[in-house]
């Protein structure tokens, strides 16, 4: 069985120990955590009074209050809630490139690690994360839970799958939304590669439904460059069959032009959507990527 | 074309390698299972068809560069389609023009310095073995060596030595003669170069008559030559030169005035004012005289003068002005001096009363100051003989001996007079009644071999029917005074009987003797007056006689001119002539001394060669032949000092050259090259041995090649997106 360390080391740990992921908006939860909830209630966080109008629960009633001003006045207190964040991480074949310059780590694997460096971190912080795997389809879907342990059914269900099949995130963004009632937050760890407006249609809807979406893209640093020099036959990772062999001099330039173009629709896309787009390449580390990201995250809290 | 270096040609086969790379890179590919390969495919579809065609274009080009490298290393040599003769030693025939057109001055010395600056390099430049003739054009074509040599040094010393200053030639004679020298040469490569100014005078007939004559010379040697035409220098304007002296055609006498007329021609565009004629006498000046040249014509200076002294004597005329051409700027001429003509007169119808006798009249005609006591000297100095007293002694000391009415001779007396004739004498025969037609027929006619111009035939005419002498144009120097008509009318005496000078035969087609002219003739076509040459002398006859027996003639006022003229002019022609164009030969007749004399010539440079006389039918002769430079050449012989004035044809006083198109027409019609330089023509012939150099451009097609693949390079990298 695999364990935590074997995904995260503790060195990648440290740099983010002492950070929190916040959700940035409110959401829907029981349980006292580090978020703001809609539901007012008992709590330590007093809030504000108001005026009692008729139909307050008397328990709410500030009777001490009452004795310095004869007036009703109601005591509200802002209720901290456990947010419930599901990791959807891509399992298509696109994932599984690993360039020269990532230390053979495949794309797939700095998104499991990021993933599972994320749902400890919120375990930490007694939020509940659940875990949605796809490529086409949803692969496996691990549901939200708070406790501590559940960190293991997270990092045994991310290390048992490994990429192929092609990608379809707009069909899974979907299936997935009928499974997630509660407003929380998303994460999704993918390239992203596919149909760009169906995809962005997808997070639309998640939007519409209050979710909060955090996008880590991962790319391969090859990906973005495109180094390659000698000919060249580039086989599909999703579809076996389909090959090209080709000059990379010749393609180059307007491969990355292609990219950028792809790039900048996604970017637009998240813009239009407000869902946070975190770009990662396999060759920076991810801990370090991900902490400057919670940290300005809090920042802009 | 061919290679340099042929080894380093087969370094082409290199385009082989991009070749190879490219299969090899297709073959060899790196294999990457691509993530993003929605991004990549779009692209390769868009582009599928255009990444084939360009990396077609970028292979050729690649196989290109290395292959244009080993071609350019392998200095390639265009050479049409010829073999080349690399250093093959080439039979080279220079005609270099010496005429003294090409001594005008320029910039860069005159021409004819440059044109033997160029046919220097042209020597200097042939190979090991190559046989060279240099033709020197003037009057004669002068050649250098007489045999094509192979020495090019000993060719070069010459040339440094050689001269220009020669008059113009028969350029198409000349070139026929360079042809057949080239037909000799020896090498299977042959070369005909003409260096001149090309002067529009000297060639512009040869333009437009002689250009295809030319043409077919050439081809139809064996080898046919390669003919370049090489011009030296550029027009030079405002030539003046002296182009001839007028001069007495008839015997001048010492002390009697004579008129020289000087013929000075402007060649040049502007006049010229105030220019200074300088009359010499044989080297002394005598007069000067200053006149307006204008421009393009032409003006006549007259100069008189009297000599004191008899004997050869030169004359010349200079103009003193600063033209481009100083070589024609003066004119000599060689005059003989008369101190007298001694004329024996063979009376063959002696009378004592005046004017009765045969010769009375002539004797008048010929010396008439003598008999009017004037105080002017006679030229004539006549003597009267009997047909017996005529001897050796009479005849030797004559210079013109007339015949009148005599009725023959003795045998002596015949053969003595035809030695005279011979040797120069002059002879008049007149007929008259007492004649013996027979034996002038026989003795003195000799069918045509002996002295005389034509037999005497059947006696003519009756004193009721006289007939005249018809006032023609006459050719002969001895009366063409009487062209102008207030010098005198033949044509107003009668003639009432006279002999038939038969000149043709009785068919009336051929000439009974070939050397016979009508000088003059009657109104009814007979001859009047005819002469011949007979060996150095000349004879005439008229068909009447000198008295007033058949004619009236001797009392009309024109017989006096008429009889002047015929002595003088005749007596004074010298033989052999003084008056000599360049390249002819100086001759003097020293007599019938039986041994061998020594004759120091001058030449117009000043130096002086010493040559013997030879014995030429039964005469010493003294033969200078080396007379290509004009100018004075005195030839001091044991008894006298004899001038000869040398001159050139002034046509080439003309400065004017063939421009550029009749140079190019010339080129085209005689299948000819023009180059402009010496350095030119190497340049060609380097070109024809060796092909032209091409490895330059095939370097710049190299490197274009490596820039064009890197564009190309580049731009197919900007596939659609």
């Amino acid at each position: 069985m695999p364990h935590v360390s074997d995904v995260i080391t503790a060195r990648d740990l440290n740099k983010f120990r002492n950070l929190q992921v916040l959700a940035r908006q409110v959401v829907e939860g029981f349980c006292s955590g580090l978020h703001r909830s809609p539901h007012k209630g008992f709590s330590v966080e007093f809030k504000e009074h108001r005026s009692y109008v008729p139909g307050d629960d008397i328990r709410t009633i500030d009777w001490k209050l009452f004795g310095k001003t004869d007036r009703l006045f109601i005591r509200e207190y802002e209720e901290e809630t456990n947010l419930r964040c599901t990791l959807l991480v891509d399992c298509s074949g696109s994932m599984g490139y690993s360039g020269s310059r990532s230390h053979g780590v495949t794309k797939h694997q700095y998104a499991t690690a990021t993933a599972a460096s994320l749902a400890y971190l919120m375990l930490q912080q007694q939020d509940s994360v659940g875990l949605v795997t796809f490529d086409t389809d949803i692969r496996s879907y691990v549901p939200p839970r708070a406790q501590a342990k559940h960190l293991q059914p997270i990092i045994n269900e991310l290390q048992g799958t490994q990429p192929g099949e092609e990608t379809e995130l707009g069909d899974v963004i979907k299936k997935i939304e009928a499974r997630i009632h509660r407003r929380g937050l998303v994460v999704i760890f993918s390239d992203l590669f596919g149909d760009v407006d169906q995809l962005m249609k997808s997070f639309a809807r998640l939007r519409h439904a209050n979710h909060e979406i955090i996008l880590f893209q991962i790319f391969d640093p090859d990906e973005l460059d495109f180094p390659f020099r000698q000919w060249t036959q580039f086989a599909c990772l999703e579809q076996e069959s389909n090959r090209h062999l080709v000059d990379p001099a010749q393609i180059r330039r307007s491969y990355l032009e292609k990219l950028s173009d792809f790039r900048e629709q996604i970017n637009n896309a998240c813009n239009r959507h407000r869902i946070s787009l975190v770009p990662m390449t396999t060759d920076q580390p991810f801990a370090e990527t991900l902490a400057s990201y919670l940290a300005l995250r809090r920042r802009t809290q | 074309m061919t290679f340099l270096n042929s080894a380093l040609a087969l370094g082409a086969l290199a385009f082989v390698v991009p070749l190879v790379i490219h299969i090899l890179n297709r073959s060899r590919f790196k294999k990457i299972d691509w993530g993003a390969m929605h991004l990549l495919e779009s692209v390769i579809k868009v582009n599928h068809k255009r990444f084939r065609l360009d990396q077609l274009i970028l292979l050729l080009v690649r196989c290109l560069i290395p292959a244009l490298l080993a071609f350019c290393i392998a200095r390639p040599l265009l050479t049409g389609s010829k073999t080349m003769e690399a250093n093959t030693p080439v039979s080279l025939l220079l005609v270099l023009d010496g005429s003294y057109s090409m001594e005008a001055s320029e910039k860069g010395g005159s021409k004819i310095k440059q044109a033997i600056e160029a046919a220097r390099e042209l020597v200097l430049s042939t190979h090991r073995g190559s046989d060279l003739y240099v033709l020197v054009l003037g009057d004669q074509p002068l050649p250098l060596f007489d045999q094509p040599v192979f020495d090019a040094e000993a060719v070069v010393s010459r040339l440094n030595n050689l001269e220009g200053g020669y008059g113009a030639c028969d350029l198409r004679a000349a070139l026929q003669n360079s042809l057949a020298i080239l037909d000799k040469m020896n090498n299977a490569h042959r070369e005909l170069v003409i260096i001149s100014d090309f002067q529009r005078a000297e060639w512009m007939e040869l333009l437009e008559n002689g250009s295809a004559e030319i043409k077919q010379g050439l081809e139809g040697l064996d080898i046919s030559p390669t003919l370049t035409l090489l011009p030296i220098g550029s027009p030079v304007e405002g030539n003046v030169s002296v182009d001839s002296i007028d001069f007495p055609r008839k015997a001048i006498g010492a002390g009697e005035p004579h008129a020289y007329r000087v013929n000075i021609v402007n060649h040049g565009k502007s006049a010229r004012e105030n220019t200074r004629v300088i009359f010499r006498v044989n080297g002394k000046e005598e007069s000067v005289s200053q006149l307006t040249l204008p421009a393009g014509g032409s003006r006549q200076v007259l100069f008189t003068h009297a000599f004191s002294e008899p004997g050869s004597q030169v004359i010349e005329a200079e103009v003193m002005t600063d033209d481009p051409l100083t070589f024609d700027n003066r004119f000599s001429v060689s005059v003989t001096v008369w101190d007298r003509i001694p004329v024996v007169l063979v009376d063959g119808d002696p009378d004592p009363a005046p004017l009765m006798s045969e010769t009375d009249f002539l004797q008048v005609a010929l010396t008439p100051f003598a008999l009017g006591r004037f105080q002017y000297a006679d030229l004539a100095q006549s003597s009267t003989v009997n047909r017996e007293t005529l001897d050796a002694k009479n005849i030797d000391a004559a210079r013109v001996i007339v015949l009148a009415n005599v009725s023959r001779l003795s045998v002596d007396q015949t053969r003595q007079l035809k030695t005279f004739v011979a040797n120069g004498g002059v002879l008049f025969v007149f007929p008259g009644s007492q004649i013996d037609l027979k034996w002038y027929r026989e003795e003195l006619f000799e069918n045509g071999s002996g002295i005389l111009p034509a037999p005497f035939g059947r006696q003519k005419g009756k004193d009721s029917q006289p007939h005249r002498i018809v006032a023609q144009h006459f050719e002969h120097p001895s009366l063409e005074l009487f062209n102008e008509r207030s010098n005198g009318d033949l044509s107003d005496a009668s003639i009432n009987r006279w002999y038939l000078l038969e000149e043709t035969t009785e068919s009336g087609q051929d000439p009974l003797r070939k050397n016979a002219s009508v000088i003059a003739r009657l109104d009814n076509a007979d001859p009047f007056l005819m002469e011949c040459n007979y060996g150095k002398g000349v004879v005439l006859q008229m068909a009447t006689t000198c008295d007033t027996d058949w004619t009236d003639l001797p009392r009309k006022p024109v017989f006096l001119p008429l009889m002047q003229q015929l002595v003088t002019t005749t007596a004074s022609r010298m033989v052999p002539p003084r008056n000599l164009t360049t390249g002819e030969p100086v001759i003097a007749w020293l007599g019938n001394a039986g041994e061998s004399a020594t004759v120091t010539v001058q030449t117009p440079t000043g130096s002086e060669r010493v040559i013997q006389s030879a014995e030429q039918d039964g005469q010493q002769v003294a033969d200078y032949p080396f007379t290509n430079r004009p100018g004075v050449y005195s030839l001091a012989t044991p008894e006298e000092t004899i001038r000869y004035a040398v001159q050139t044809d002034r046509s080439e006083s003309d400065l004017r050259l063939l421009d550029e198109d009749q140079l190019n027409s010339l080129a085209e019609k005689t299948g000819a090259i023009v180059v402009t330089s010496s350095t030119e023509y190497l340049q060609n012939d380097q070109l024809r041995r060796n092909g032209s150099e091409i490895w330059k451009f095939v370097l710049a097609g190299f490197l274009g090649f490596l820039f064009l693949e890197m564009v190309l390079q580049q731009r197919f990298s900007r596939a659609r997106v």
